[in-house]
């Protein structure tokens, strides 16, 4: 029965099936991102340096024959993509290779990741390729190497490193993973059910695609002799053969879903298409779920029609809805919350179940309720033009059809609103200040190996740097008393003003800095006359002028403040004999030439590959956070993609159940422009009252998360005003998009019935 | 009789299947003609072709000397707008308005005021004899109710051709009878046309003139069928 009907029967049930099998690929997707998500943490874990037992440090015994020496490059990124970047030198001819190396690259190789090799052939390659040291491509990184498909990684053979200085590896695989915090686990909870719920209320929608046709045949068949309870086997019958196809619709649309995920890269994360296995025992819930569900919302909708063998009635035509029974839902979710009130942050109780029950009752009361909101505000509409006229008729006769069409897109309002709003919560708890004064300049590049006198020098070469200041470092001891030792900082005084408070400066002055309070360590605070020694194996000695003056410090742009120092201008120090120094270089750079930090990390690599290049920002986000909330952005945009497909085919399989009534309008001459209008406002009416009720829900759900994290409830607007947008644009182009097909649909010609 | 509309030699296939055959007719105003014919021999293709709904693939329907044939979509709706009514056999109220909305409808699309245009569409409803389900929607009406509110629509904004398909096709005899006394007699008060769709000898027994269509061609039946 759910196919018959011939060419008409098979477009609905296939309209159906594709509805739902949307909604059970976004499943299985579900399913499987945790794991997706776990398998590439696992390969980022696998090729750090193992455990810390095998990482000599600095002036350690000698390593092992047999071992890698490895620096890792962090902060290294191309554009806005991270890369992940290693310098390596083996040690022997058995030193350990990284996952996805089969050999390791000797000094003048590199090994690249696909996706760099790619980015080396394009026309953006000229603007990464001299950090490599013109380096030849000895070989690719494997999958098992990767974070992703899509990531930038390489591993640069290089002699420069030393047992003494720089790591030395003998295994790799880091199993020092953190848990959880129970504010992260309580926002991935929240994060499941907001993304999932409108997907499950996405199948419950399009189960009832083709009812009115699937009543007519159940009248025919009442005609025939059958008893209303056959009826409803009947039914549920053809709800379960469209789960069915439906499910197999799914696991397609997965499939071939899977083949095209490792094309993307969505803010730095990029999967492998077998990374995307859904759990077997997942699967089989989604498997035996959807098909329950099916029946039972067949079963659900059969309750308010009354078939008989003459025709189908239908009783919600003339009952008032209740409000009652729709008001249970939300409150028994604020009743599961309640309890849970300023307790998540010290619980040590298991409580997810719970908090996703609470949101999940509280996110359908939003379901349940738009139908009487849309009942109760259109049935006060009078008057208006014939379009509008149409559409308010047909949501005061049917507005639970329009409602079903709106409920997914409501419910993920509602939920990434309060979402939102945790987030905007609980942020501060992930978040830290870094003191960075992005005005004074934009990045920051740091030399602690090679040469720092070099690196200024070079920086300033940089097209699209605008201005350079840089301090190099080292390290003195008193000449009378060695265990106590200064820092000593030399620079020009544009250089000494990035940290210290000067009113006056010139070549030849000597400062020192002292730190308010009391000095914590072997630091000291040079006096004039002190005698210091300096130079790599500290035999240069130098007295502290009789013009030393004492100055405040303050934070240099990084919002770094490098507190007690001796703090010398080049004219009063002969550093040619001071060895190497560490160099810190403040940058600005033209904000046209979003390139220009790409330059700068060019240059920075020639002087030392290991030379710290980064922008900088106010605020520091803890990375779990930031990849829980990346995880939201791009579940957000999924669901809400998936609830734009699926309310197109809602509303096309709506529009053909109307079509010979259309195609009569036609026939009489009336406009399509009518026609279309009253599509449009038939479909706005819904929305705007859906997102009403929306934000409504939305930020109940944010002001109960709050509670639940004894945060102050706080709204922020503009987070409302895009999450409405976003959704209200959706329903534009779903609209549009429904508009050619209606345009065909209204062809007077389709009154033709033979 | 002054000819209103005339087809001449409409060629109409779907697909492999000939539906018209260079069928030609001709209808007078204010004449009533019956198009009779077994199913599937192309009798509502040939109304739908006259009415401007469907574009034949050759010949030519002129409506008071103008070519349907050569106007596009947009002057054909405006025609069937504002010259043409129809009655339908079955789905042409729109479930959602109610039947006075329904009969007023056509005067709305026309930008008639909306007082105006029920005031007018009353007056119809009592002519039809159902202003008791002015307020009520399609679904809670009889079909004889229903179908008589349709001939309301399809007069209301004063029509020079009634297009009737099969309109009694879903009544029973009696209610069929009271149907086509009030359309036709509606239909010789206003001095329109009809163009009537039927297989039934008792419908067609209301028109002036009665043709039959078979393999796609018309064949008038006026003194052959009539004593």
């Amino acid at each position: 029965m759910a196919i018959a009907g011939g060419r008409d029967g098979w477009t609905r049930a296939l309209l159906a099936a594709v509805a739902m099998g949307i909604g059970v690929a976004a499943l299985l997707i579900a399913t499987a991102v945790p794991g997706a998500l776990d398998s590439r943490q696992d390969r980022i874990d696998a090729r750090r340096p193992a455990s810390s037992g095998d990482i000599r440090a600095p002036g350690d015994a000698p390593a092992a024959a047999n071992t890698l020496l490895m620096t890792e490059l962090f902060d290294a990124a191309f554009r806005d993509q991270a890369v992940y970047a290693a310098l390596v030198r083996a040690v022997g001819p058995d030193a350990p290779l990284p996952p996805g190396v089969t050999r390791l690259p000797q000094p003048g190789e590199v090994i690249v990741s696909p996706a760099l090799r790619d980015l080396l052939a394009s026309k953006d390659g000229d603007l990464f390729a001299p950090r490599l040291e013109g380096a030849r491509i000895a070989g690719t990184i494997g999958p098992a190497g990767l974070a992703g498909p899509g990531e930038l990684a390489y591993y640069l053979g290089t002699d420069k490193l030393t047992l003494d200085n720089d790591q030395a590896v003998t295994a790799f695989g880091d199993t020092n993973t953190a848990e959880f915090s129970p504010i992260l686990a309580l926002l991935i909870v929240v994060i499941s059910v907001v993304l999932l719920l409108p997907i499950a209320v996405l199948i419950g929608t399009a189960v009832r695609f083709g009812g009115e046709r699937r009543d007519r045949r159940l009248a025919a068949l009442r005609l025939v002799g059958a008893d209303e309870r056959m009826t409803r086997r009947v039914a549920a019958g053809e709800a379960l053969a469209t789960a069915l196809l439906s499910l197999a619709a799914g696991a397609v649309f997965f499939l071939l879903g899977r083949q095209v995920v490792p094309l993307f890269t969505l803010w730095d994360v990029s999967l492998n298409a077998g990374d995307l296995s859904p759990s077997p025992l997942l699967a089989l819930a989604v498997a035996l779920a959807v098909p329950a569900l099916a029946v039972a919302v067949t079963m659900v909708a059969m309750r308010g029609v009354v078939v008989e063998p003459l025709g189908v009635t239908r009783r919600a035509g003339t009952t008032r809805r209740r409000l009652w029974w729709r008001l249970i839902l939300p409150l028994a979710g604020l009743a599961a919350l309640y309890p849970l009130f300023g307790d998540i942050r010290s619980s040590t109780v298991d409580n997810r179940y719970q908090i996703a029950a609470g949101a999940i009752l509280l996110l359908f009361g939003a379901v349940a309720l738009l139908p009487w909101v849309i009942d109760l505000v259109v049935r006060r509409i009078r008057g208006g033009a014939v379009p509008w006229q149409l559409a308010v008729r047909r949501l005061q006769q049917d507005s639970a059809t329009s409602a079903r069409m709106v409920n997914g897109v409501a419910v993920a309002v509602a939920g990434t609103i309060g979402l939102q709003m945790l987030f905007a919560g609980v942020e501060g708890d992930f978040r830290t200040d870094t003191g960075a004064d992005t005005s004074r300049a934009d990045i920051i590049a740091q030399s602690t190996n090679g040469d720092g006198r070099e690196l200024p020098r070079r920086l300033r070469a940089v097209p699209g740097v605008t201005s350079v200041a840089s301090i190099l470092q080292t390290t003195a001891i008193k000449a009378d008393k060695p265990e106590l030792f200064t820092l000593v900082f030399v620079a020009d005084c544009a250089g000494l003003a990035e940290a210290l408070v000067l009113e006056r400066c010139a070549d030849g002055d000597v400062f020192v800095a002292k730190p308010s309070g009391n000095v914590l360590g072997p630091y000291y605070a040079a006096a004039p006359g002190d005698q210091i020694l300096l130079g790599a194996d500290k035999q240069l000695a130098w007295t502290v002028p009789a013009h030393l003056r004492e100055v405040p410090g303050r934070s240099d742009p990084g919002g770094f403040n490098r507190g007690t120092g001796l703090f010398i201008t080049p004219g009063a120090v002969d550093t040619s004999r001071f060895g190497p120094l560490e160099g810190w270089v403040s940058l600005r750079t033209d904000p046209a030439d979003p390139d220009a930090i790409e330059r700068v990390r060019n240059a920075a690599a020639a002087v030392d590959q290991r030379t710290f290049v980064y922008r900088l920002s106010r605020v520091d986000e803890a990375n779990r956070f930031v990849n829980v909330r990346r995880g939201l952005y791009i579940g957000a945009l999924v669901t809400l993609l998936l609830v734009g497909a699926s309310l197109l085919v809602g509303l096309l399989e709506h529009l053909r159940e109307r079509r010979r009534l259309l195609a009569i309008l036609v026939a009489m001459g009336t406009r399509r422009g009518t026609l279309l209008w009253s599509v449009v406002w038939q479909t706005v009416v819904p929305v705007v009252l859906g997102l009403a009720l929306a934000v409504g829900f939305g930020l109940t759900l944010g002001a109960v998360l709050l509670r639940l994290v004894t945060v102050p409830i706080a709204v922020n607007w503009a987070v409302v005003g895009l999450s409405v947008a976003l959704a209200a644009a959706v329903m534009t182009v779903v609209t549009l998009l429904s508009l050619p097909p209606l345009w065909r649909l209204t062809r007077p010609d389709g009154l033709r019935a033979e | 009789m002054a000819k209103l509309l005339v087809a001449d030699g409409l060629r109409k296939a779907f697909g492999q299947t000939p539906a018209l055959d260079g069928a030609s007719i001709s209808v007078g105003a204010g004449e009533i003609v019956a198009v009779m014919g077994p199913s599937g021999s192309g009798k509502s293709t040939l109304l739908h072709c006259l009415a401007g709904i469907t574009q034949p693939d050759a010949g030519k329907v002129r409506y008071e000397g103008r070519k349907l044939t050569e106007m596009t979509d947009r002057e054909r709706s405006a025609l069937r707008r504002g010259k043409f009514g129809f009655v339908f056999q079955f789905g042409q109220l729109v479930p959602e308005l109610t039947c006075l909305e329904n009969v007023a409808l056509p005067l709305r699309m026309d930008r008639v005021r909306r007082r105006e245009a029920e005031r007018r569409a009353t007056e119809w409803l009592e002519r039809l004899e159902v202003t008791d389900v002015a307020g009520k929607r399609p679904g809670e009406v009889s079909g004889g109710q229903g179908q008589r509110v349709a001939v309301a629509r399809a007069l209301v904004a004063n029509p020079r051709v009634i297009f009737a398909d099969e309109p009694t096709g879903a009544l029973d005899s009696l209610n069929g009878e009271r149907v086509m006394r009030l359309l036709t007699q509606s239909a010789r008060e206003s001095h329109a046309a009809v163009v009537l769709v039927t297989h039934e000898a008792r419908v067609a027994s209301y028109s002036d003139r009665e043709v039959v269509v078979r393999d796609g061609r018309v064949r008038d039946l006026t003194g052959a069928s009539r004593g």
